[in-house]
C-alpha cells in the first residue's frame, strides 16, 4: 500500500484563531494525508512531534503576527537535529512584504487568507513527490 | 389590550388577504417562467431560512403590530431600544485602538478622539489577552502584535495619558473572564489614582466564557467551569461598584467570526445570557440588579437582510426571557442594548479596496438594525490590524453613514417590508428553538464541556469553505471574476519592533521598584480565594494596585484551577 502523506499542522505560538489551522487539516485529511493537528504548540514542541510522528510536512498557521519570529525557529530547530527533509509551510495572515523574507529563511511554501484548498493540497502534494 | 383588538386581523384585512393569496397563485401560474418557478425552493439566506421570490402580505398576516413590532422604547422593542433613537443619540462611533505599546496607543486613541470619534475600543496583543508577560518566552513574538502590550498598572496608565477617564466611553475588549477579571481593574484603579470616582466611569469589558473556551481557545486554557464563575465575578463585581460599567458583553462576534451562523451566533449570546443571570440571581442578586448593565455584540455579515432582521429580533428574543422567565420590573432590564462590528472574516486580501464597499454595507445595515455603537472593519482586515489611513476611512464611512445618507433620520426604516418582517419573525422562531435545544442538554456550560459548540463551529467552518471552494458561495474577486492583476494595492502594514525591548525595561523596572512583599501577599490571598466562592475580583484589583503583574496572576489562575484540553485535538 502506497504510503499517505505524514502533515503536522499546529498553531504556532499563542495565537488563537483556529478556524483556518483546523479547516486546512480536515481538508487534507479529506484528499487521503495523514493529519496529526497538535493545538497550540511552540516550535521545539512542534519539532519533536514532527520527529515522532515521521511527518513529511509541517503546517503552521499564525494570524497573530509572530510569522518572523517563530516560523523560521522550526526550520532552524529542524535543520539542527538533521531533518530538514520535512518541509515546513506556513499559512494565516502574513504581511506580502514578509514572505521573500520567510522564504529565504527556509519557508517552503506560504498560503495566504483567499488560497483554494486545492493549492494548498497540490503543494504540499508536489512537495513531497520532490524527495 | 381589549379582547376584540387583541384577535383583530392584524396589518391586514382577511378579505385583503385571500385577495392577495388568489393573485399570488395566478401570477405564480401565468407571469413567472417554468425556470423561476422550479427555482422556487431553492433561495435560502445564509442561515437556512427560506427565502421566496416574492414577500406580500399574506407572508406577514399573523403579525400583530402592536403586539410583535410596537413603537420604537415601547415592548418588544423590535423597532428599536429607544423612543427617538438616533434623533436622540447617534450610535458611537467606536473604532478600534491597539498596537504596540500603551505609549503607541496613546496616539492612536487621541486621533481617533480628535477625528471626532465619541468612544474607543482597546485591544491587546495575544500574550496579553492570554495572561503572559511580555518577557514570558510563552509571549515570544506576539508583544505588540495585533494589539497593545499591557504588563500593568502602568500600561494602562500610559495608554490613557492626558486622557479624561471621566469622560470618555472605553470598551476593553478583553476577550477572556480571566482578563476581565485584572485590565478593567487596572482601568478603575488608574481612575482611582487620579481622582475620578469609579462611579462615573462609562464602558464596556468584553467578558465571554465561549470566547475563552471555544473561540480563542487552544490547548492550555482554563476549564469552562472556572471561565464562567469568573465571568459572573466580574459582572457581580462591577454592578455593585461601577455603576455605568457595561461588565459583560455576550460576545455573538467573534463567534461567529470562528464560525457559525447568524441563528448561531444569537442564541448562544442569549444562552450565556440565561445562564449567567441564573448564576447572579443564585449568588443573591435580583435581575433588575445586573440585567440593565448586559449589553451584546453582533457581527454583521454579507446577508444584507438577514442581519438587519437578527438585530430587530434578538431584541423582541431578549425582552421575552428578561419579561416572562426573569419576571424583570425595571424597564431597562428588558432592553437589549448591542455594539456591532462589521464582518472581519468576510474581508479577503485580494482587492483590498473592495472591502470598503464590503464594511459601508455591513455598517448600514447595522444602522438599519438599530445598533447603539458601530466598528467598521477597515479594508486591510486581512493584513493587519488597522494602519491610520485604514482606520480613517473606516472613521469616515461612519461619518457619511450618520450624516449624509439621511437613514438615523426616521426610526427603524425598513420595519414593513414584508421580506424583512418574515425574517423577523423565522430569526425569532428559530433561536428560540436553538436555545431550548442547549437547555436541553443540560445549559451552555455542560454542552461546552461536552464539545459540542466546538463540533458545530468546526461543521460550519467545512460546510462554509467546501461552498466558496465549489463556487455555491461567490466572493469578488476571490472565487468570482477574478482579475489578473489582483494585488494591485500595496498595503503597509504596522509594525512595533521596539515593544517587546520598551515592555522588557518596564518590567524589569517594575519588578525594582515594587513591594515585592506586598506582591508576594496579594497573590497568596489571591491563591486562597481561588478555591472559595468569593468573588475574585477584588483581590485581583488589590493586587494590580501593587504592582502586581497580569501574568503573575493569570499563573496563579493556570496553578490553581488547571488547564482544559481543547476537544477537536486528534
Amino acid at each position: 500500500m502506497e504510503r499517505k502523506i505524514r502533515v503536522v499542522m499546529a498553531k504556532l505560538g499563542l495565537d488563537i484563531h483556529w478556524r483556518g489551522v483546523y479547516l486546512v487539516s480536515q481538508f487534507l485529511k479529506d484528499a487521503g494525508m495523514e493529519v496529526i493537528y497538535l493545538g497550540n504548540k511552540f516550535p521545539e514542541q512542534i519539532v519533536e512531534a514532527a520527529i515522532e510522528e515521521d511527518a513529511d510536512v509541517v503546517g503552521l498557521s499564525t494570524l497573530g503576527g509572530n510569522h518572523l519570529a517563530l516560523g523560521p525557529k522550526v526550520v532552524n530547530l529542524l535543520k539542527k537535529k538533521g531533518m530538514d527533509k520535512i518541509k515546513v509551510f506556513m499559512g494565516g495572515v502574513i504581511p506580502p512584504k514578509h514572505i521573500p523574507l520567510l522564504k529565504k529563511k527556509g519557508i517552503y511554501e506560504i498560503y495566504g487568507p483567499d488560497t483554494p484548498m486545492e493549492v494548498i493540497i497540490k503543494g504540499i502534494s508536489d512537495s513531497v513527490s520532490v524527495n | 389590550m381589549s379582547e376584540e383588538a387583541k384577535n383583530a386581523k392584524c396589518l391586514f384585512s382577511e378579505e385583503h388577504v385571500r385577495l392577495i393569496k388568489e393573485n399570488y397563485d395566478d401570477w405564480f401560474k401565468n407571469c413567472l417562467r417554468d425556470d423561476d418557478r422550479a427555482m422556487e425552493g431553492k433561495y435560502f439566506t445564509h442561515s437556512g431560512i427560506p427565502v421566496k421570490l416574492i414577500y406580500t402580505p399574506a407572508d406577514t398576516e399573523d403579525i400583530h403590530y402592536m403586539e410583535d413590532l410596537g413603537f420604537s422604547g415601547k415592548p418588544p422593542y423590535v423597532r428599536g431600544v429607544y423612543a427617538n433613537m438616533y434623533r436622540g443619540r447617534l450610535f458611537t462611533v467606536r473604532q478600534l485602538a491597539g498596537l504596540g505599546a500603551p505609549e503607541d496607543c496613546n496616539k492612536r486613541v487621541k486621533y481617533l478622539l480628535d477625528h471626532g470619534a465619541t468612544g474607543v475600543s482597546i485591544l491587546f496583543d495575544l500574550p496579553t489577552i492570554r495572561g503572559y508577560n511580555s518577557d514570558d518566552p510563552e509571549a515570544e513574538g506576539n508583544v505588540g502584535q495585533c494589539g497593545a502590550a499591557v504588563d500593568s498598572i502602568w500600561d494602562i496608565d500610559a495608554f490613557f495619558a492626558d486622557i479624561d477617564l471621566g469622560t470618555v466611553s472605553t470598551s476593553i475588549v478583553t476577550h477572556l473572564p480571566s482578563t476581565s477579571l485584572v485590565i478593567p481593574g487596572m482601568y478603575f484603579a488608574v481612575a482611582e489614582q487620579r481622582g475620578t470616582p469609579i462611579t462615573k466611569l462609562a464602558g464596556t469589558c468584553q467578558n465571554d466564557f465561549i470566547m475563552e473556551t471555544c473561540v480563542g481557545s487552544a490547548p492550555e486554557i482554563l476549564p469552562p467551569s472556572v471561565s464562567f464563575r469568573m465571568q459572573c465575578d466580574v459582572v457581580e463585581w462591577i454592578c455593585k461598584n461601577v455603576p455605568r460599567w457595561n461588565p459583560i458583553s455576550f460576545n455573538g462576534y467573534n463567534l461567529r467570526e470562528a464560525g457559525t451562523n447568524a441563528i448561531t451566533e444569537v442564541g448562544i449570546a442569549v444562552a450565556n445570557a440565561i445562564a449567567t443571570s441564573e448564576e447572579l440571581i443564585k449568588r443573591g442578586m435580583k435581575f433588575d440588579d445586573f440585567a440593565p448593565r448586559m449589553s451584546f455584540f453582533w457581527d454583521l455579515h454579507n446577508d444584507f437582510f438577514e442581519e438587519i432582521a437578527k438585530c430587530r429580533a434578538s431584541r423582541k428574543i431578549w425582552y421575552k426571557i428578561a419579561k416572562e422567565r426573569f419576571g424583570a420590573k425595571n424597564e431597562k432590564s428588558l432592553l437589549m442594548r448591542f455594539h456591532v462590528q462589521t464582518a472581519g472574516v468576510t474581508l479577503p486580501s485580494t482587492e483590498p479596496l473592495n472591502n470598503i464597499g464590503r464594511s459601508a454595507i455591513q455598517g448600514l445595515a447595522a444602522v438599519f438594525g438599530g445598533c447603539q455603537s458601530l466598528h467598521l472593519d477597515s479594508y486591510d482586515e486581512a493584513y493587519s490590524a488597522p494602519t491610520e489611513e485604514a482606520a480613517l476611512v473606516s472613521l469616515r464611512t461612519q461619518q457619511i453613514i450618520q450624516t449624509e445618507t439621511g437613514v438615523v433620520n426616521t426610526v427603524d426604516p425598513l420595519a414593513g417590508s414584508y421580506y424583512l418582517e418574515y425574517l423577523t419573525e423565522e430569526m425569532t422562531k428559530r433561536v428560540f428553538a436553538y436555545v431550548e435545544n442547549i437547555e436541553a442538554m443540560g445549559g451552555l456550560v455542560s454542552a461546552v464541556e461536552s464539545g459540542w459548540l466546538h463540533r458545530e463551529i468546526s461543521n460550519y467552518n467545512n460546510k462554509y469553505q467546501k461552498d466558496i471552494e465549489t463556487g455555491a458561495m461567490k466572493v469578488v474577486g476571490v472565487n468570482f471574476m477574478k482579475s489578473e492583476d489582483a494585488n494591485i494595492t500595496p498595503i503597509e502594514v504596522f509594525e512595533y519592533p521596539e515593544t517587546y525591548r520598551r515592555q522588557k525595561a518596564k518590567l524589569k523596572r517594575l519588578r525594582k521598584e515594587r513591594d515585592n512583599q506586598k506582591v508576594k501577599g496579594c497573590i497568596k490571598i489571591l491563591r486562597e480565594k481561588c478555591h472559595s466562592k468569593e468573588n475574585l475580583f477584588p483581590y485581583c484589583m488589590d493586587a494590580v494596585k501593587n504592582l502586581v503583574t497580569h501574568g503573575e496572576i493569570a499563573e496563579v489562575f493556570r496553578e490553581e484551577f488547571g488547564l482544559w484540553p481543547f476537544p477537536l485535538i486528534s
